[in-house]
């Protein structure tokens, strides 16, 4: 550990747990997954930045959606997203959850994932290296640090907006706002 | 008297320490098994801390109940056990108070489980139980043989009995029950060849999977102790407890490698190898230690 860091551990114990220990949940979307076994492994070895996989979104804090989000992932994506414990982050990895990449004029993906769940940090590329992880973490530390990692109050407070954009694309969703729309 | 309380507080919170250096050594050991650079050592305590502050899920009264119980189980089973010249209760039930107090680990997960109604958590928690029925039969046959050979019920005397190097893992018959021990630990830490529990790629981490935020960071602490219980319970049983804690924290250290070298390399059984493999081999050395040393009394 750094030895100008123990006055942050003193100061914001916390925050600074919630910067080096986050735990990403098993979920793969598209083509993008392919690039997460070698950085969980031997080769690339997250584990080392405190990033590990956990198998349940309950546990998790960190969420990467990899690839491409056809309307039936996004349904469990929303779901997912919802299940995690407040503070959590999301990371859109790879072109198709920014702009619908080389699905842009497909009929049944979504373009902008981040009209339907907030996202706190993309990783451009088709695809990117598993380097680029690596670089979307120590960013992801910055945004926490400053407090601009806020996906989750923006959800809180625009859940209105979130909400209507889910139900304009999946139309009536079968489990209730998770916060008070009126 | 005074002593006796700072004993009663600092014990446990020792014990949380070391519980939570094991795990972090833990990781760390795999990794540089797995030819990776691992995380730092802190890691456990690092994400112990940031759980806390999370938001977390209820799902009803007994929910929060059956994981406090299971932490006040193994905070009270960490006073009953000696580590190196200290222990808090060493008067009171020895051996036989442990042997009570260890169930409650389980028992209260699987009360708090029951009302999580996740189906992976009734998997997890059946497969808990059905492979504690495993080792607990070798481990009461083991601790049945030291208390005949001891004469006694009390584990600082057992500790006593076996100073100056007459340690009961390298004595007749008591090696036979000793290497019973040796077997099961795995099983009794839940590591690999026996970690049927939370099986992360079968059934998404059994009994843990509804536990977020600071119900996971109290289940952390409790398997810190369980770890620093069972590691403990055999160093002072076979290896002849430690004259002072920190050759006692070397011998959980020997221990407790042994068990992490088989961890990082074996893939894991099926639950019903593990009972079979537990009530085979374990069980039969135990119950021939058992045999002999009633014989030689």
């Amino acid at each position: 550990m750094d030895r100008n860091q123990i006055a942050k551990w003193l100061k914001e114990p916390g925050k600074m747990g919630q910067k080096y220990s986050l735990w990403a949940t098993y979920f793969c979307t598209g083509c993008g997954i392919i690039e997460v076994p070698p950085v969980i492994t031997a080769r690339w070895d997250a584990e080392r930045f405190g990033v590990i996989p956990v198998s349940s979104p309950r546990q998790a804090n960190l969420f990467m959606i990899t690839g491409f989000v056809t309307l039936k992932t996004l349904k469990a994506i929303i779901r997912t997203y919802e299940l995690m414990p407040e503070p959590k982050y999301t990371v859109g990895f790879g072109s198709c959850p920014i702009n619908g990449g080389m699905y842009w004029d497909s009929y049944n993906t979504i373009k902008h994932l981040d009209k339907y769940i907030p996202i706190d940090g993309w990783i451009a590329g088709c695809m990117p290296r598993p380097e680029a992880i690596f670089i979307a973490v120590t960013h992801l530390w910055t945004l926490i640090d400053k407090g601009m990692a806020d996906g989750y109050i923006r959800y809180r407070e625009n859940y209105r907006y979130y909400r209507r954009n889910q139900e304009m694309v999946l139309g009536k969703l079968e489990w209730p706002p998770l916060y008070p729309v009126d | 008297m005074w002593v006796k309380a700072v004993e009663i507080i600092v014990s446990p919170i020792l014990a949380f320490v070391i519980g939570l250096f094991f795990m972090g050594l833990a990781r760390k050991i795999t990794a540089r098994i797995h030819w990776r650079y691992g995380p730092p050592i802190t890691q456990p305590l690092i994400d112990v801390i940031k759980l806390f502050t999370q938001r977390s899920v209820s799902h009803g009264l007994l929910f929060d109940m059956g994981v406090i119980l299971s932490l006040a189980g193994s905070i009270a089973l960490v006073l009953f056990i000696p580590f190196g010249g200290i222990c808090p209760l060493e008067s009171s039930g020895g051996l036989l108070v442990i042997l009570y107090l260890m169930l409650l680990i389980p028992l209260g997960l699987a009360l708090s489980g029951g009302e999580g109604a996740n189906p992976n958590i009734s998997i997890g928690i059946s497969r808990k139980l059905m492979l504690s029925l495993g080792y607990e039969v070798p481990f009461l046959l083991a601790v049945l043989a030291i208390m005949t050979h001891y004469h006694t019920i009390s584990a600082v005397d057992v500790v006593r009995a076996q100073e100056g190097f007459r340690w009961a893992l390298f004595s007749w018959p008591l090696v036979l029950p000793g290497l019973a021990y040796l077997m099961i630990l795995p099983a009794m830490l839940g590591l690999r060849p026996f970690e049927v529990v939370q099986a992360p790629q079968e059934i998404a981490s059994g009994p843990m999977v509804e536990y977020g935020g600071k119900y996971l960071a109290l289940v952390q602490i409790e398997h810190a102790l369980a770890v620093f219980v069972t590691i403990a319970l055999f160093v002072d049983l076979f290896l002849g407890g430690a004259s002072n804690p920190f050759f006692f924290f070397l011998k959980m250290c020997v221990i407790f490698l042994l068990g992490m070298f088989v961890n990082a390399v074996f893939p894991r059984f099926r639950i019903e190898q593990a009972v079979r493999f537990l009530w085979r081999w374990p069980t039969a050395l135990a119950f021939v230690g058992l045999v002999f040393t009633l014989l030689a009394r």
